[in-house]
């Protein structure tokens, strides 16, 4: 017998029936519903659930291009890529020993306290999915602090070294100003960055933070061109990021990688023979020596001192080493050539000989008697020479840099038509050249002296830019654009880029030669000029007659830029104090009669432009004829000669060039 | 007729005629499914837990057949019994339990760790289907409030201690599991009305009264786009899993949202995402035929019940199988927030596995003795 009764089965059977019938309904329905849905998300949103999954574990891994190159005309490479390493810390795998393994790489791979700082400030900033990506505590580790890093690494959990292409400038500073530098890009460029990509139907993915971009000089200006198109690698990863190697058949093989385009290479104008040789022979601690094909306009040489070496600018240079760059009087970031501005001092004496003769109020014979100074009104001007140069004409005049006769015609001309002239030469305004942040100098008139000068516009004022002083500023490169006028009629547009390759060699783009105008002077005018320019050269008389030379002819003129008001004693400038001192100025130009080459000479705080700026322009035209000929040589039978230098010239040299 | 059933020394032959063999079936398959889909999902993992899952299975059969044999009428007697240990033992879980990521569930005796809440299930089902077995009768006219404060209390206490532990999922499943038995034991309309409007306050209650995280699982699921990185997390994932698996999935081993740990919890509470993505729309079909076969089954057994204990239990088991499902699917498929249900005999749990095989013994039980007297 059971021990408990049962219970009357028959009666409570039938009490049940009607709520298992609920029940069941319930069942039924539950189960629809879950159906329902189920065919809502895998059949009618299962195609967009599919590729957000894709989404999910594929990783799209940039594969950086290589940036273009640069070379000089003679295929010589200038910019390239080395690889190098970088110091990576990921947060997650190091934990709450994050600080004292960053302390220890801190230590290995000698890290200022501004970079730990930087680092730290990572380290606390990383949230969530942040924690496990790398990211970059060191750029750039030198060899031994690799070896140093690497025998130490099991000690140093979390931190790893990548290698990363790193831009090489093989020549350090040489040439720094021109080439640029790159660095890190801003969170602000970013957007302008990618707004103007996005824009251009470029193939070019945006930019991302961290990405390097051209900052200054060609790097900059070529930018789009150097910077290539990245490749992707497409990986899985799991839920944490982290790289599922095993899971690769995941992913289609057709789709796993998209090779990179390596960016296009630059090729310049510049001969880096003669480059190396004007940084040779260059004494200056500051100064500009440019050299240009006077008849393409385009650059031979580019001398820019100081300047600070691109190789430390695209590191993550120091702030206590970039503070010293800021900081340094000489302004070693400032890119002489186009923007700084002088005067031109008595290298403007050629300008002042066009407008005089153009404007009528003196003629090719025209003589005046220097007595070693000049007076107009009250005033007194002092002639370079004391003693003063007695009867001199222009050939005279030019060439022993007689001021007086240039202040007598300054005097007659008046402010407006020097400036009219000196506008008319290309001066007063930018050259345009390759590279950005070129400044218009200044090229005062009357209207200006009024804006500017308490007082107004006096007629003393015509004195003093007669002879390249008072309130006129030029460029070095401005400079040299105005002599290559004088040399062959043309005034060019500098140019320094000659052809854009891609990374086989096919030519993309190829720039010719640019005139921007004629150098708009009566025949005479030019004989006149010409002679005197011989004269200042090759002229016992000559202020440069030292640096003459006997197997072609140089034309030229010097100029001494004063930097503080002369006072009633003349100092030697060796005794003033290295910023009160004059700069020296050299413009010229040869082979006089069919000329080559322009070159101008820029020593900053030097002294006498005959002294310390003739020898390096001379020399560097010697040795320009030097390899010249080396190459006509080498080259002896071979039908092409290097391209821009074959290039068609648009303008001849003007008109039948004057001898001596 | 039989003198003495309720030892399972001698099988009775009739007994083993009417064991219900469509039911064994049904759970067999659905193991044998949910051991196949492990092996799959724990292919990321280091330990294989199909092999451990698999031994649980094992056990599950010894413990549903031994549970199979005993007539329901011994456990009728010693439901209160099993009651009172099993409350011991939620209450020793507050006290030695071991905590895991927050919470405390487990307790360990040797080498054995014991889910008490899994039992408590049981011992609710148990003690509910004891209780009305006599009481029904003499309330012939339905429950009142009054009526029902013994049978709530019975529910609510073990639930209560789970709840703290805290176990959402399983105080839910407790409370539900006793609500249906509550139900079926006719409740008076009225008195429907009143428990539900008091469940609503309390629901609203202890909805400030929950914790931080269980809370954000209600928000989120809510709007789950809102917070996809946060406690919308799991939740978002899952469904695109069972999206991405599409009509026919992408195949056994083949889901990247399992093997790339996009799902949390893929082994347990999340096990169906990981069938729906690699099985499709077809597989998802399939399970839960089999799965409403097996409560249809369930049902049905449940109204053959030659008494009213039987009936109760059979009802109770059969809830509990219910909403286990239920709500599983229904927050990894994103109708329901995400609480910790397990989704039976797919996830992986011993003490999960062996209750629902008890659980299944029970059905068995009651199924088999349909006919006896």
């Amino acid at each position: 017998m059971p021990l408990i009764p049962p219970s009357a089965p028959g009666a409570a059977q039938k009490d049940w029936r009607p709520r298992l019938l609920w029940a069941s309904g319930a069942l039924l329905l539950s189960f629809l519903l879950l159906v329902g849905r189920l065919y809502h998300l895998q059949i009618l949103r299962g195609e967009e659930f599919r590729g957000r999954a894709e989404e999910n574990f594929v990783k799209e891994i940039r594969t950086p291009a290589d940036r273009g190159l640069f070379f000089d005309r003679n295929r010589k490479l200038l910019v390239d890529s080395r690889p190098s390493y970088d110091v990576t810390l990921t947060p997650y795998f190091c934990g709450r020993g994050c600080d004292e393994v960053l302390d220890r790489v801190a230590a290995l791979v000698q890290m200022g306290p501004d970079e730990v700082d930087r680092a730290r400030a990572q380290l606390r900033a990383a949230r969530k999915l942040e924690v496990f990506r790398p990211f970059t505590v060191k750029v750039d580790i030198g060899r031994e602090e690799l070896d140093r890093f690497l025998a130490n690494q099991t000690d140093l959990p979390g931190a790893d070294v990548l290698p990363v292409p790193h831009r090489n400038y093989r020549y350090g500073s040489l040439g720094g100003h021109l080439l640029g530098y790159m660095n890190e890009v801003g969170p602000d460029e970013l957007k302008d960055l990618n707004k103007g990509l996005s824009q251009s139907a470029s193939p070019q993915g945006p930019y991302l933070l961290g990405d390097y971009v051209g900052r200054r000089g060609l790097e900059r200006r070529f930018e789009n061109e150097l910077r290539g198109v990245d490749g992707k690698e497409r990986v899985p990863v799991d839920a944490k990021g982290r790289l599922k190697a095993d899971a690769d058949s995941l992913i289609p093989e057709d789709q796993r990688l998209v090779p990179s385009v390596p960016g296009d290479n630059v090729i310049l104008s510049l001969d880096w023979r003669l480059q190396e040789y004007a940084e040779k022979i260059f004494p200056a601690t500051a100064g500009v020596v440019v050299a240009m094909d006077a008849r393409t306009g385009f650059l031979l040489a580019l001398v820019d001192r100081p300047a600070p070496d691109p190789n430390k600018m695209s590191g993550r240079i120091t702030a206590a080493e970039l503070a010293a760059i800021h900081s340094d009087p000489l302004q070693p970031e400032l890119f002489r050539a186009i923007q700084q501005h002088y005067h031109p001092g008595s290298t403007f004496k050629a300008l002042t000989t066009i407008a005089a003769l153009e404007e009528g109020v003196f003629h090719p014979e025209t003589s005046i008697f220097c007595p070693g100074h000049f007076s107009m009104g009250r005033a007194t001007w002092r002639c370079d020479k004391e003693s003063g140069h007695g009867w001199v004409d222009f050939e005279h005049a030019l060439g022993a840099s007689c001021d007086v006769f240039f202040y007598e015609a300054g005097a007659k001309l008046g402010a407006d038509a020097i400036a009219k002239w000196a506008r008319r030469c290309g001066l007063g305004a930018p050259t345009g050249f390759d590279v950005a942040g070129e400044i218009p100098g200044v090229i005062p008139d009357a209207a200006w002296h009024d804006a500017h000068i308490p007082g107004g516009y006096q007629r003393g004022m015509a004195v003093n830019l007669a002879i390249g002083q008072g309130d006129v500023n030029v460029t070095p490169m401005q400079q040299l654009v105005f002599y290559a006028a004088l040399a062959t009629g043309t005034i060019w547009r500098p140019q320094v880029v000659t052809r854009i390759e891609d990374p086989d060699g096919k030519v993309l783009q190829t720039f010719e030669p640019e005139a921007r105008g004629r150098l708009e002077i009566g025949k005479s005018t030019r004989e006149v000029v010409m002679k005197g320019l011989l004269a200042a050269v090759n002229q016992p008389f000559g202020t440069a007659y030292g640096s003459r030379v006997k197997e072609f002819t140089v034309a030229g003129k010097t100029g001494t830029a004063q930097v503080v008001k002369i006072g009633v004693h003349r100092v030697k400038s060796e005794n003033l104090p290295y910023f009160e001192r004059d700069h020296a100025w050299f413009a010229a130009f040869a082979p006089a009669e069919d000329p080559e080459i322009v070159v101008v000479v820029l020593n900053e705080h030097s002294g006498f432009g005959s002294s310390n700026a003739a020898p390096t322009a001379v020399g560097l035209i010697k040795k320009y004829m030097e390899l010249k000929a080396q190459d006509e040589a080498e080259h002896a039978g071979a039908p092409v000669a290097p391209a821009p230098a074959a290039a068609p010239a648009k303008a001849g040299p003007a008109g039948g060039a004057g001898g001596a | 007729m039989a003198p003495d059933v309720s030892l399972a020394a001698t099988p009775h032959r009739r007994l083993i005629a009417h064991f219900p063999w469509h039911v064994g079936f049904l759970v067999l398959t659905i193991s044998a499914l949910g051991v196949w889909n492990l092996a799959s999902a724990s292919r990321s993992a280091h330990a294989p837990v199909w092999i451990s899952q698999s031994w649980w299975m094992g056990a599950g059969i010894l413990v549903a057949l031994g549970v199979a044999l005993i007539d329901h009428r011994a456990f009728q007697r010693m439901a209160w019994v099993f009651y009172a240990v099993v409350l011991a033992l939620l209450v020793l879980v507050h006290l030695k339990g071991r905590y895991v990521m927050g919470a405390r569930r487990w307790l360990t005796f040797g080498p054995l760790n014991l889910q008490p809440s899994e039992l408590a299930k049981i011992a609710v089902v148990l003690a509910l289907a004891a209780f009305f077995a006599e009481d029904a009768e003499r309330r012939r006219e339905g429950y009142g409030l009054f009526g029902l404060i013994i049978p709530l209390g019975v529910t609510l206490l073990p639930a209560a201690l789970i709840l703290k532990q805290p176990d959402l999922g399983t105080a839910l499943i407790v409370v539900a599991v006793g609500c249906t038995q509550l139900l079926f034991a006719k409740v008076r309309w009225v008195t429907l009305l009143i428990l539900l409007v008091g469940a609503l306050v309390g629901g609203a209650i202890a909805f400030r009264h929950l914790k931080d995280y269980q809370r954000n699982r209600i928000a989120s699921f809510l709007n789950p786009e809102a917070d996809a990185k946060g406690a919308g997390y799991h939740a978002q994932q899952s469904i695109i899993a069972i999206g991405s698996g599409q009509g026919t999935g992408k195949g056994w081993g083949q889901g990247t949202q399992t093997y790339l740990s996009f799902l949390p919890e893929q082994h347990t509470d999340f096990i169906f995402s990981v069938w729906a993505e690699e099985h499709g729309f077809l597989g998802c079909v399939l399970l839960l035929l089999l799965y409403f076969a097996l409560l249809a089954s369930a049902v049905d057994i449940a109204g053959a019940a030659r008494d009213r204990f039987g009936h109760f239990v059979a009802i109770g088991v059969t809830s509990m199988l219910f909403w286990h499902v239920f709500i599983n699917v229904g927050m990894v498929i994103g109708l329901l927030p995400v609480v910790g249900v397990t989704l039976p005999l797919m996830s992986y749990g011993g003490s999960s596995v062996v209750a629902i095989y008890a659980g299944m013994g029970l059905l068995a039980n009651v199924g088999m003795r349909r006919f006896v007297n």
